[in-house]
């Protein structure tokens, strides 16, 4: 028997979905831990530990603060800085400076870039940045979030946790459809996690010029790529968010050659498979 | 006469030195005043919980690290397929 719950959280629709008979315990502790995590993580509330952190340039931080920003250095040393959590200037000088919902559709004001790759250092308990360094943690975030969620499911079952494209899963065997140029394909997903990454939706204009809210640590300006949207399949949520932006940064010829399974959309209408999927 | 208050004078004095040293002695400057016992059983209780976090990180980590590393060959290989089912869940650009 399958058991569904959806609810909003982290500024998306998250979905719990597990195989068995009286999961309700088990779907309210994950419908919890979203909370306590988006209480911790949000830079959209004033008194989360991650706003804390980029008011006061360091924090004593608690245990999933310090995992999640040592996983996103992690990422960043492993990408060679094409995926960055020091991104929260850039996001802001875009026009991304509120909850999603409250962004205006368009404003006179012209959008500015902001220098990305400042230091942050993890010492003992106590994360440290540079002058000027502010984080933003959503994207991986939310896949952390969809990770922790599953791990707390899949005490009652096969369990699947879908943050807003983010997903986690825990044994079984899950159809996930993904949107692709013309439809939808469903991908059979046995292990690990999937991320989408794209700027199809969560877009707005500024001084008449198009925003989104992958931001390209290298100009700290949103990305410019010919790819529209990008799912990747990866060995966990995290990891999977990750190379969605990294492959999303390096446009279709590039992300044509990666080893990962992608689903690649193209802004002429094309649809790319790669690694498993090819 | 003079010889009588003089005597008086200095037994009072006498007696007020004597109990001024007696205070000084029993006051114990020498020692360090001992910390409020409470202050210091939460100092201890402190360490021992920064301690045990350390370490349920670093056995997170552990577990973490030997997951990724269990799931890393079907992540490569066969993790995923395309099938024609209707799917359960839809994935969308967050």
């Amino acid at each position: 028997m399958i058991e569904r719950r959806g609810f909003r959280a982290m500024g998306t629709d998250i979905e719990l979905i597990v195989e068995a008979g009286d999961a309700g315990p088990q779907l309210t502790a994950a419908e919890q831990e979203f909370d306590r995590l988006e209480a911790l993580l949000s830079r959209f509330r004033d008194d989360s530990e991650l706003s804390r952190l980029n008011r006061d340039g360091s924090i004593d931080a608690g245990p999933d603060l310090q995992r999640l920003v040592a996983l996103a250095l992690e990422a960043r040393e492993r990408t060679g800085g094409r995926f960055d959590p020091t991104v929260h200037d850039a996001l802001v000088g875009a026009g991304y400076d509120r909850s999603f919902e409250d962004v205006p559709g368009d404003s006179a004001e012209p959008p500015r870039a902001a220098r990305c790759g400042g230091d942050v250092r993890i010492d003992g308990g106590r994360i440290v940045l540079g002058d000027g360094v502010h984080l933003d943690l959503g994207g991986i975030g939310k896949g952390y979030a969809a990770e922790r969620a599953a791990e707390l499911l899949g005490i009652a079952g096969p369990c699947l946790v879908n943050a807003g494209g983010d997903i986690a899963t825990r044994g079984g065997a899950w159809p996930v459809g993904v949107e692709t140029a013309d439809g939808t394909m469903t991908l059979e997903l046995h292990a690990g996690g999937l991320a989408t990454s794209g700027r199809d939706r969560r877009r707005w204009r500024k001084n008449g010029r198009e925003q989104h809210h992958i931001i390209d640590p290298s100009t700290g300006e949103p990305a410019e790529t010919d790819l529209l949207r990008v799912t990747v399949i990866a060995r966990d949520a995290v990891e999977a968010e990750v190379e969605a932006k990294v492959i999303f940064l390096s446009g279709s010829r590039a992300a044509a050659h990666t080893e990962l399974s992608t689903i690649l959309v193209t802004d002429d209408g094309r649809t790319l498979l790669t690694g498993a999927l090819a | 006469m003079a010889n009588h208050t003089v005597r008086l004078y200095a037994l009072a004095l006498g007696l007020v030195v004597f109990f001024l040293a007696w205070a000084v002695v029993a006051a114990r400057p020498w020692t360090t005043r001992a910390a409020d016992p409470r202050l210091r059983a939460l100092a201890v209780r402190a360490a021992l919980l920064r301690k045990e976090a350390k370490l349920v990180n670093q056995i997170v980590a552990a577990r973490q690290r030997a997951a990724s590393a269990a799931t890393a060959p079907a992540a490569a290989s066969s993790a995923v397929r395309v099938v024609t089912l209707p799917p359960l869940t839809i994935t969308r650009t967050s």
